[in-house]
């Protein structure tokens, strides 16, 4: 018997999250390969409502019975259920999230394509260091609820990561680049490798960085220190704990008008998209600032529930930079997070700063207090700029700053060549003043 | 599964077979303000398999045990379609076969603590955070407990079975006044029972006091101090700034980096002493049999200020001619095994608080960790909060500490190493190479470092 009968026995209502991934994977280490493997990993996870209390039990091997049982007994401690299961919806359009070509791509190709990128490096860099890793495969996920909810879905994944080091006596660096496609055409490993060594070449000389308050470039790989807070502070969840700035201000101008960020869910093969979340509820596009206004929060099943607010597609296993799985209980995380481009090449943003920073990179990204907005970072791969040109990469340099008060006064612009970077994430590269820079 | 393990690995026809299968039980509760976001217990179990076939890996993850003998021949084949492009083949150090049996010790088993106690626990310390102060506007409190018991096959004989604990706590507060939010929060981790988790009230009172406290905490003003780091944050340094470098399979195809990292070259001063030691009675970061069947040892990566030693894997060992040192760890089966870090600390030294708050004019005493990273040589680190330090007084209290600096430069700059010593597991975890969060522990006395760069406004 399947196990949705089983639990509707004992239970009133019950979801069913099942995955199976399946893929291949290579790994190189100092430019040469040095693992091929595969994975076939299956994964369930269960929540119950029983005597209205909710339980979640997740395996994988595991029986049913067992499943089932692990979250009876959570529910038996639980906790009233907030909320109710993914019903039965209408037919909703299909996001196209699986191109079969992905699964033609063999081992071999992934090696060819990962010695080839050592080789480019090495030609123009011959002394770096070269490491890489590539992968394919798919996501099979299905949610089905006993109360009609049914969904399932295959994705693919073709995925690239390349990173360079200069490792010399008293100077050590690195700069990294990394890819995640849904379509085999989308992955442009070109441009991925034409960013890497755009870096290096800027990096060639080490110059000193401008203290102070200079004018501060985010590239598209650097911003996420400004957006890493607005992940959370858009998390409906969080501002139904009361823990975002973001808290009571639907409508209100809270960014500079040329800011508008969306969560787009249905970007067709988008590196995150998906027709429904891991509730079973449809995703879709959901405006969270435009022009400067706050627009809307983003929800999951629980947090719509406690917020009295619409569920919005968002309940997602792992946070919004990935992670997660079956073994994880969903919660509000962004699919996509989309800023809209201004006007403008990364070139004339470099002339327009004069005298200022560019970061690429930092370390510590997200340790800090960022429900607050602050940020403190060590600017991992960073350049200085002076007279409207790139003169080398700086080093022992700090940024820091409130990332809420950046985006609302400190906007100077916005480029207009957005990129995909940390998987999910398609931003223009911003230039900001009001970050504060520290060096030794 | 002893049998079906040892058999498979036996008839691989790769040069080097290693099959692991781990059953993993564990508990999970989890509140945030008056939300109770998790409360579950489960089962899960998995296998990776490793084949080394002319000095390349293959690896097939895999769920479904019936499937052992043909993920093997998965990973032999994945591992001779790499060997064809591999100029620098993968050897393995040479070890004693191992035949071992290890669980963990519990005084109380937390297997046999029924869900609704932890959840009671977890609920407990969660209404002493919320009710502490009007100010505190959101609470997060989280209990985990794992039991993953670990099975070890390979194909020279060797046979583990382990049964490894792990006990972690977190608690953390948010305070909110006029449109300032701070949080604070403390965390514990132990391979150890139930028991190592009672009593922690005291611990969720100092909690909301401090994001309370921080509400009036001035923002540090960025610069280059002297600074004090305590225990808790000394040991975050030693691990996230040194200790990641030691990991020799970082410096497996990296020549230039060996060279850096040539054993006998001083880092600092005499009286400065870092260990990695897979076993501590009810420590989170034991092995003490790693991923590759390699018994534990203590091992000294400085004396005296000179680097003595490396973290090895059975290959890292091999390519540089030293003997494996257990540090070949997984984070689930799931993963392979590559270079960790376990219970690594830094040894205690002489000198008093007094002594080295002595002389510094204008400095920062900079406690526990947020969380680090690093970079190479550079890396960075958040502390949780943070005192000013004015003529050798311990002042107000500022936030928003990050240090960061090159890892040479601030070794050699330790002036001062204390005679206390603290060694603790965070409930969080260690990140490399896409697995996290490893169960490690940390430790240090405080250590007095002069010329360190703080972010700030």
């Amino acid at each position: 018997m399947d196990i949705l009968n089983q639990a509707a026995h004992k239970a009133e209502a019950a979801e069913l999250y099942e995955e199976l991934r399946e893929g291949v994977a290579v790994n190189f280490n100092g430019g040469e390969i040095e693992t091929a493997g595969s994975e076939a990993v299956r994964g369930r996870a269960l929540r119950v409502i029983a005597g209205g209390r909710l339980g979640f039990a997740s395996t994988a091997g595991g029986s049913d019975g067992a499943l089932l049982a692990s979250a009876l007994l959570a529910s038996s401690h639980g906790d009233p259920a907030p909320f109710r299961f993914a019903g039965k919806d209408g037919p909703q359009a299909a996001v196209p999230v699986l191109d079969r070509e992905v699964a033609g791509i063999g081992v071999e190709d992934l090696i060819t394509w990962g010695e080839d990128a050592v080789r480019r490096i090495r030609d123009e860099f011959p002394e770096l260091i070269v490491n890489a890793s590539l992968g394919r495969g798919t996501h099979e996920v299905a949610v089905r609820t006993s109360t009609g909810g049914e969904r399932s879905e295959k994705r693919s994944y073709l995925s690239m990561a390349v990173e360079a080091e200069l490792i010399r006596q008293g100077d050590i660096w690195s700069v990294y680049a990394s890819r995640s496609v849904r379509r085999a055409s989308n992955l442009d490993r070109e441009a991925l490798l034409e960013n890497l060594l755009r870096e290096l070449r800027w990096g060639r000389e080490i110059a000193a960085p401008p203290t102070g308050k200079p004018p501060v470039l985010f590239l598209p790989s650097g911003l996420p220190v400004l957006l890493l807070p607005l992940m959370v502070g858009f998390s409906g969840l969080s501002v139904f704990l009361g823990t975002s700035p973001l808290k009571g201000r639907l409508g209100e101008t809270a960014f500079d008008p040329r800011l508008s960020l969306t969560d787009d869910g249905v970007i067709p093969f988008g590196p995150r998209s998906r027709s429904f979340d891991d509730e079973g509820v449809p995703t879709g596009k959901l405006p969270l600032i435009d022009r400067g206004v706050v627009r809307g929060f983003y929800y999951d099943l629980r947090a719509a529930a406690l917020a009295k607010a619409e569920p919005t597609g968002n309940g997602i296993k792992g946070g919004p930079l990935g992670g997660g799985g079956f073994r994880v209980p969903p919660g509000p995380a962004s699919r996509h997070l989309v800023l809209a481009p201004g006007a403008g090449t990364l070139d004339d943003l470099i002339r327009e700063m004069k005298d200022g920073l560019i970061v690429a990179g930092v370390l510590g990204l997200g340790q800090g207090n960022i429900q607050s907005g602050a940020f403190s970072n060590n600017v991992g791969i960073g350049f200085a700029v002076k007279g409207g040109k790139v003169v080398g990469r700086v080093k022992n340099t700090m940024i820091a700053g409130n990332a809420y008060d950046i985006l609302k006064d400190g906007v100077v612009a916005i480029g207009g060549d957005a990129e995909w970077v940390f998987g999910g994430l398609h931003l223009p590269p911003l230039l900001a003043r009001g970050v504060t820079v520290v060096a030794q | 599964m002893e049998d079906r393990l040892r058999e498979a690995v036996a008839r691989s026809h790769a040069d080097y077979t290693e099959a692991r299968w781990e059953q993993v039980a564990r508990s999970r509760v989890a509140f945030q303000r008056d939300q109770l976001m998790a409360l579950e217990s489960g089962e899960e179990a998995g296998g990776i398999v490793r084949c080394l076939v002319r000095g390349a890996w293959g690896i097939a993850v895999f769920t479904d045990p019936a499937e052992l003998p043909h993920k093997i021949e998965e990973a032999t084949h994945l591992a001779r379609t790499a060997s064809r492009h591999v100029a620098d083949p993968v050897g393995l150090a040479p070890v004693e076969r191992a035949e071992a049996r290890h669980d963990g010790e519990m005084r109380r088993d937390f297997r046999g603590v029924p869900l609704d106690e932890k959840r009671r626990l977890a609920e407990g310390y969660n209404r002493l955070l919320l009710t502490h102060s009007p100010t505190i506007a959101s609470t997060s409190v989280r209990y985990t407990d794992t039991w993953r018991k670990v099975s070890y096959a390979n194909s020279e004989g060797t046979y583990v079975e382990q049964g490894i604990p792990d006990v972690t706590l977190s608690l953390a507060a948010v305070a909110r006044k006029n449109g300032d939010i701070q949080q604070a929060f403390e965390s514990l981790g132990y391979g150890a029972g139930f028991d190592a988790v009672l009593g922690k009230e005291e611990m969720a009172r100092t909690t909301a006091q401090r994001a309370v406290d921080l509400l009036a905490a001035k923002p540090v003003q960025g610069g280059t101090y002297t600074v004090i780091l305590d225990p808790d944050l000394a040991g975050v340094f030693i691990h996230e700034a040194f200790g990641h470098i030691c990991e020799a399979d970082f410096l497996l195809r990296n020549e230039p980096m060996r060279k850096v990292m040539q054993l006998g070259t001083r880092f600092g001063v005499e009286s400065l002493h870092v260990v990695d030691d897979g076993y501590r009675p009810g420590e989170r970061g034991n092995a003490p049999y790693d991923d590759e069947g390699v018994p534990w040892r203590k091992a000294y990566l400085i004396k005296n200020g000179i680097l003595t030693g490396l973290m090895h894997s059975r290959a890292t060992a091999h390519k540089m001619k030293a003997t494996p040192t257990g540090n070949a760890r997984a984070v689930s089966w799931e993963h392979e095994p590559i270079v960790r870090m376990r219970n690594t600390y830094i040894e205690p030294g002489e000198a008093t608080l007094e002594e080295m708050l002595d002389g510094i004019e204008h400095g920062i005493y900079a406690c526990s960790a947020f969380g680090g990273e690093t970079m190479f040589e550079q890396f960075t680190f958040s502390a949780a909060w943070g005192h000013e330090i004015t003529n050798g007084v311990i002042g107000p209290m500022v936030r928003d500490v990050v240090l960061t600096g090159n890892v040479f430069h601030t070794l050699e700059n330790i002036e001062l190493i204390g005679r206390d010593f603290k060694l603790e597991g965070s409930a969080g975890g260690c990140g490399k190479g896409g697995q996290s969060p490893l169960p490690t522990t940390t430790g240090a006395p405080h250590v007095r470092v002069r010329n360190v760069t703080v972010g700030g406004r």
